[in-house]
């Protein structure tokens, strides 16, 4: 009886101390996989029936980039010859400039502080594991193993090991997942489940599309304008500033949204080389890979470049540029003011026309109201005058370079300097502060929204 | 014990038999199933009604808090069990907006369906006639449809995880303009108009409870039962319907307004110009000219007073039962009645506490402390009371004792902590960080919730018949007080850690890097929390069927719902009902017994 | 062995009991070695408000230490079998006044120590120096999901072209008394600086005034503290406090940065 009694008391205090052991449990993360982007299959019926295929390209996908949990390039011998492994594209492309090295390691330090001072203290098992670093948190265990005996050395390498971190493509996938996955998606689609609540809506990586680049044309993005666009946001929408996260980690997430990138690309074309007859063309795996990665490796060469200083402003170039501005295309202005306004307030006459009105994803989309200072991508001269420039990829607003316009009766192709006078009329209507509501009798256009 | 006055017949009130009147009339009326305990009229079975549907929110409730819990112990990982329930498109891991929703839900369904119904619903519908021997309510019919009002909120609350993005996400306080433009939160959509029906209805029938909880105690005491002889739950049950009676109408009218205000653009809480995640400006149509503070005034106008239905009734219930089980009278019944009383006054003139950080002048933030630093005195009147009537009594450790017990020692923690957050320099830090939900949590769980406990025990006798296992009671006790504050009390410092409340996934930042461990060990308190909950469902259900078979007064106490069969019958009392004397006359000298009922002259 | 079950249900009870204030006061003492204890102070008035917080403090463990030993020894000593009666008592008028009186005096006190702190941070601005509400130094936007801060151009002008906008990083100076405005662009934010004691919600509609004076050099969370929609954890912040030399000198280079081409 009383032993029965004893064992019944002795459950109640373990169940009551569970709380106490559990705290050493720890769930994995949950899997993550990769499915076929599914609107693209649907276009083609035969494709969307056959299963087989479908397999096929999930196959050849998995080959190429490696799965959701283990992401990786399939590196090309030549490559590799010529120094170029997209597995470490952007560790290389960071450790090759001093600049960007030089801030990475800085950066580094600062979010590492805590165990860098453990490290140098000599306190080896007093660093804390890292948050979002699991690959560094392996590197350093090992370290730790193979240096057991030598603190100097593992003094030394252990700083060094903080100090230049560059997470895996491992570790970014996981951070992704952790940040991004609920709007951009596992496969970076756009369609995570917070996506459809979202005015715009995330961005869908596999076009292979990006609206927001430093560059020519339509042209794949630098890692340098994914970066910026996790550094700063994009105002005005969902897509918030991640510098809370450590330089490292935010290049870390330009290249796995580089690799989703790649990755959904080749994707479209394979399924678009598919025969009924013949199945998937592996034939054209290779090539297609080749050429998607070409591309993204050409980008830099793309930049719009502009050497000197920003010339000066002048109340003629701003009457020129209002010229330019304000004139509609068929009197052969830049035709700003059909979407624009008159007074640049996003009002233009196009506004209501479906087809002005709508981006490349099919989202009703509105132009800039330029009197707010508002601006998406950057709000430097330079970067208007790129804007202008190129345009903004998959939506209405034009590339400028180059357009056909009249000026004193004479046709000739529009200048930079055309475009600088563009910007500083642009800039010159920026007196409103950012739409902000306010209290009493406001008046209806004082809304903001646009692209 | 001289000073019993004879008692007197109040008028015959409003058509329904005198108080005390013996109905053997309807003993000969069988009613239908479906009258008897569906759609009955007799308050006993609307507030088992009301105790059964009430517990099962508080499963669903306690399944939300479970949710949060794991997302907060292990951020975005598979939530196992409940996970492939609510996130089904993510495979079991929280997401953003499904979060916000969980604690938007948990709280609504804690405070509207959950402890207020339990509290006024239950034990309102219950006690108020039992105790003060009357037959039935004054409106019986008001009461059935009470009760039945309830459900349409029940149904809203559940539609609104259908619709489309999910249940509403804007908090239970839901603020605007978070909760008004539909493209703000994903929540925001239907789900929000769902909620604010829902609180309509629950409203609705929360105010025709306290009409007639305020009429029935009014107008139908038994002979002699003035109103300083009442027990002090059943001043507490009538303070808080009082309460509803005053702010009930104001968060009804603030519900339409902002409902309005979706549907039809009013305006009333949306400043000109706003403009949330892009939305077409049209979609907003004329709004305009409307003020978010609005809201939080009126909202807080309510549920601030709020608070105090959700812990007054408790506090009467507690009273009682520690007399009952200490053998001894109240100590200080009148300065309990005062305080309670002093509590509900200055209840409506400190919402703005809500509100110190929410841009509202910093002058009147000092009027607002002022006052409600205040209410901390009556609090500290009714604790020390309770401390009173324990000194030199004769306890016997019953489950509902213990329960009633822990209420006060869990009370002095939550009353507190109070202070800091009246103070309005201090509230500057500690607004809306962890400290807050560690404030509320100890009164409404670790308090009210407790008190529902030692009621449940307590008057389930009388409810049933039968008495529940002591044994088990006093399992579910040791358990329950453990974990509870494994889950609450560490959030105290987490407050002071600076950790915000509502933040899906803290971790990220420098400040709160290193509170995880303390999460999961919370987090683990609470399944454990909720597991032990078994022991209380198997004695409730179970005592039902194999409980001990008890008398009219298995306690021995001398309030009137003694008197009455266990459980009583249709009409209640089957004999003429007279009181001499106050409820708590344990422990008379010279008395046969150590208890004199109210219904026996009190030995001189 | 009834005697006995009963003394072990004292016991377990009383124990219970007791581990609150025991426990309670004690993980007060340890958290700060947890790192359960308020963030270091780098703002003027923030030993003001710990000072309060303390006071209160104190008040608060010395009332919860006496209400919870007192309730502890009498669930203990009064529950003991005992065939006698209990003190048969109504209450004690005389009692009721003392504990009703005393608190009230030292909740009045608490309530006028608090005021001057409060209006210290939420209504005295400052009149004269470098940045007042009229000449703030910068504006804060809030809005779904991020901070951004906006400095005035060379001429003071809070729009045009040449305003410096930052995301996330909110660079301030030191030992200076600055002020900003505080605005949302969509629903309700807060913009809440622990280490500064400082928390004040952004109003749509509303250009609400906050003041703080950093009295240390560092980088600071900045954190939302209102609920603003599903992203809400996300919405982080950092403030930078520099020496004013070096605040000059990063905004003179901000201000350089804006005509780079890069």
């Amino acid at each position: 009886m009383i032993q029965c009694r004893n064992r019944r008391a002795a459950a109640l205090a373990a169940a009551l101390s569970f709380p106490v052991l559990a705290c050493e449990f720890n769930p994995g993360a949950a899997e993550l996989s990769y499915s076929l982007n599914r609107p693209v299959i649907e276009q083609n019926q035969d494709l969307a029936r056959d299963a087989g295929a479908q397999a096929q390209l999930a196959g050849a996908l998995e080959m190429l980039f490696g799965t959701a949990a283990s992401p990786r390039f399939l590196a090309e011998p030549e490559w590799i010859e010529g120094g170029f492994d997209p597995n470490y594209w952007g560790e290389d492309l960071v450790k090759n400039d001093d600049a960007l090295r030089a801030s990475l390691e800085a950066s580094n330090r600062a979010t590492f502080a805590a165990q860098i001072a453990a490290i140098e203290a000599g306190t080896f098992d007093a660093v804390a594991r890292p948050r979002h670093a699991d690959d560094l948190w392996g590197w350093w265990e090992e370290l730790k193993a193979e240096k057991s005996g030598d603190a100097a050395g593992l003094k030394s390498e252990g700083i060094a090991l903080f100090a230049e971190y560059y997470p895996s493509l491992r570790a970014s996938a996981a951070l992704y997942r952790n940040q991004c996955y609920h709007c951009h998606g596992a496969e970076g689609g756009g369609d995570g489940s917070t996506s459809a609540f979202l005015e715009p809506r995330p961005r869908d990586y596999r076009p292979g599309k990006f609206k927001f680049t430093a560059l020519k044309g339509k042209a794949r993005p630098r890692h340098e304008d994914l970066f910026r666009i996790l550094a700063e946001g994009i105002y005005t929408t969902a897509m918030p500033s991640f510098r809370r996260f450590s330089d490292a980690q935010l290049h870390g997430l330009v290249d796995y949204v580089r690799l989703l990138a790649i990755r959904g690309e080749t994707e479209i074309l394979l399924a678009s080389f598919y025969e009924p007859d013949e199945g998937l063309n592996f034939a054209n795996v290779q090539e297609n890979y080749l050429d998607v990665v070409s591309k993204w490796r050409a980008a830099p060469e793309q930049l719009i470049a502009f050497e000197g200083p920003v010339p000066e402003s002048t109340p003629e170039r701003i009457a020129h540029g209002r010229a330019l501005f304000t004139t509609p295309g068929d009197k052969g202005g830049a035709n700003c003011v059909s979407c624009h306004g008159e007074g640049g307030r996003g009002d233009g006459p196009s506004v209501n026309d479906p087809k002005q009105s709508t981006d490349d994803w099919g989202r009703p989309i509105a132009p800039r109201d330029l009197t707010r200072g508002v601006y998406r991508f950057g709000r430097r001269p330079i970067d208007l005058f790129r804007r202008i420039y190129a345009g903004i990829n998959g939506t209405p607003m034009p590339e400028h370079i180059g357009m056909t316009i009249t000026e004193n009766g004479q046709q000739r192709t529009m200048t930079e300097d055309d475009i600088w006078d563009l910007v500083f009329f642009v800039r010159s209507l920026a007196t409103h502060a950012p739409a902000v509501a306010q209290h009493g009798g406001g008046h209806g256009g004082d809304l903001g929204g646009g692209h | 014990m001289s000073h019993a006055h004879a008692p007197t017949h109040p008028a015959r009130p409003l058509g329904i038999d005198p108080p005390g009147t013996v109905h053997t009339t309807h003993e000969h009326h069988e009613l239908g199933f479906l009258r008897k305990y569906i759609f009955s009229v007799d308050h006993k079975v609307i507030g088992l009604q009301f105790l059964f549907t009430g517990l099962v929110m508080l499963l669903l409730g306690g399944l939300m808090a479970m949710a949060i819990r794991w997302q907060l112990a292990y951020p975005w990982t598979e939530m196992p069990v409940l996970g492939r329930l609510l996130f089904p498109a993510t495979g079991g891991v929280t997401t953003p907006e499904g979060y916000t929703m969980l604690f938007t839900m948990h709280g609504t369904l804690m405070i509207f369906f959950v402890i207020i119904p339990l509290l006024t619903g239950t034990f309102g519908n219950y006690l108020i006639p039992l105790m003060i021997g009357a037959p039935d309510m004054a409106f019986p019919r008001l009461n059935m449809l009470g009760y039945w009002f309830w459900w349409p909120g029940i149904a809203c609350i559940l539609l609104s995880f259908g619709a489309e993005g999910g249940g509403p996400a804007a908090g239970w306080t839901s603020y605007p303009p978070l909760s008004t433009i539909e493209a703000a939160a994903p929540g925001s959509n239907w789900g929000q108009n769902w909620w604010l029906l829902s609180l309509t209805f629950v409203g609705v029938s929360s105010m025709m409870g306290a009409v007639n909880y305020v009429t029935t105690i009014v107008k139908m005491r038994a002979p002699g039962m003035t109103f300083f002889r009442m027990p002090l739950s059943i001043w507490g049950l009538m303070i808080a319907a009082l309460l509803q009676l005053f702010a009930l109408p104001v968060l009804t009218a603030a519900s339409f307004m902002q409902l309005f205000d979706r549907v039809f653009d009013a305006g009333f809480f949306t400043p000109t110009g706003t403009v949330i995640n892009n939305a077409n400006p049209e979609t907003l149509g004329n709004a305009a000219g409307g003020h978010p503070l609005l809201w939080q005034h009126l909202f807080w106008f309510y549920s601030h007073p709020a608070v105090y239905i959700l812990v007054l009734p408790a506090m009467g219930f507690v009273s009682d039962i520690l007399a009952v089980h200490a053998r001894k009278p109240i100590f200080g019944y009148k300065p309990m009645v005062y305080s309670i009383s002093g509590i509900a006054g200055l209840g409506f003139i400190v919402w703005g506490h809500h509100m110190f950080m929410s841009g509202m002048n910093p002058a009147v933030g000092l009027v607002f402390m002022t006052a409600t630093i205040m209410i901390a005195l009556p609090s500290a009147v009714k604790v020390f009371n309770w401390l009173g009537t324990l000194w030199g009594a004769r306890i016997h450790l019953t489950s509902a004792m213990l329960f009633a017990i822990s209420f006060v020692s869990m009370f002095i923690i939550g009353g507190l902590s109070g202070i800091w957050m009246a103070s309005t320099p201090v509230d500057i830090y500690i607004h809306d960080t962890y400290i807050v939900v560690a404030h509320f949590h100890y009164v409404v769980f670790a308090g009210s919730m407790m008190a529902i406990f030692a009621a449940i025990y307590h008057w389930f006798p009388k409810m049933f018949g039968r008495a529940m296992s002591e044994k088990l009671g006093v399992i579910h006790f040791v358990g329950t007080f453990i974990t509870l504050n494994g889950v609450f009390y560490m959030m105290h410092q987490l407050g002071l850690a600076g950790l915000m409340r509502r933040t899906a996934d803290p971790y990220d930042y420098a400040t709160y890097a290193h509170l995880q461990p303390i999460n999961q060990f919370i987090s683990w308190c609470a399944f454990a929390l909720l597991a032990w909950q078994v022991f209380f469902v198997v004695n409730f259900f179970g005592s039902m069927i194999w409980g001990r078979r008890v008398g009219r007064n298995p306690w021995n106490a001398c309030s009137l719902e003694w008197e009455a069969p266990s459980p009583p019958g249709h009409g209640n009392f089957d004999k003429q009902l007279a009181v001499y004397h106050g409820p708590y006359e344990y422990g008379v000298p010279d008395a046969p017994k150590d208890f004199v009922p109210q219904t026996q002259r009190a030995h001189a | 062995m009834a005697a006995l079950k009963h003394f072990l249900l004292r016991v377990v009870v009383t124990l219970l009991l007791l581990a609150v204030p025991v426990l309670g006061v004690w993980t007060f003492t340890e958290a700060d070695r947890w790192g359960l204890w308020f963030p270091p102070i780098v703002s003027s008035y923030g030993a003001s408000i710990d000072k309060l917080f303390y006071l209160i403090l104190w008040m608060v463990t010395v009332t919860f230490i006496g209400t919870e030993a007192l309730l502890v020894w009498f669930v203990f000593r009064y529950s003991k079998k005992d065939p006698t009666r209990a003190i048969f008592t109504h209450g004690n008028h005389k009692l009721e006044m003392i504990w009703t009186a005393i608190p009230a005096v030292l909740l009045v006190i608490v309530a006028i120590s608090q005021m001057e702190a409060w209006t210290t941070v939420k209504m005295n601005f400052p009149t004269e120096g470098p940045y007042t509400p009229e000449k703030p130094l910068m504006e804060v936007y809030a809005s779904q999901f991020d901070w951004r801060v906006r400095y005035p151009d060379a001429q003071g002008n809070f729009t045009g072209a040449d305003v410096i906008e930052v995301p996330y990083d909110i660079t301030v100076p030191e030992d200076t008394k600055v002020v900003l405005r505080l605005k949302s662009r969509d629903v309700l934010h807060s913009f809440f600086v622990p280490t500064f004691r400082l928390k004040q919600d952004a109003v749509p509609g509303m250009d609400i005034p906050v003041w703080f004076e950093a009295t240390e050099p560092g980088s600071y969370d900045l954190i939302c503290a209102e609920l603003c929609g599903w992203g809400h954890y996300k919405m982080a912040g950092k403030i930078h406090v520099l020496p004013k030399d070096e605040f000059d000198a990063w905004l003179a280079a901000k201000r350089a940065a804006l005509y780079a081409t890069d």
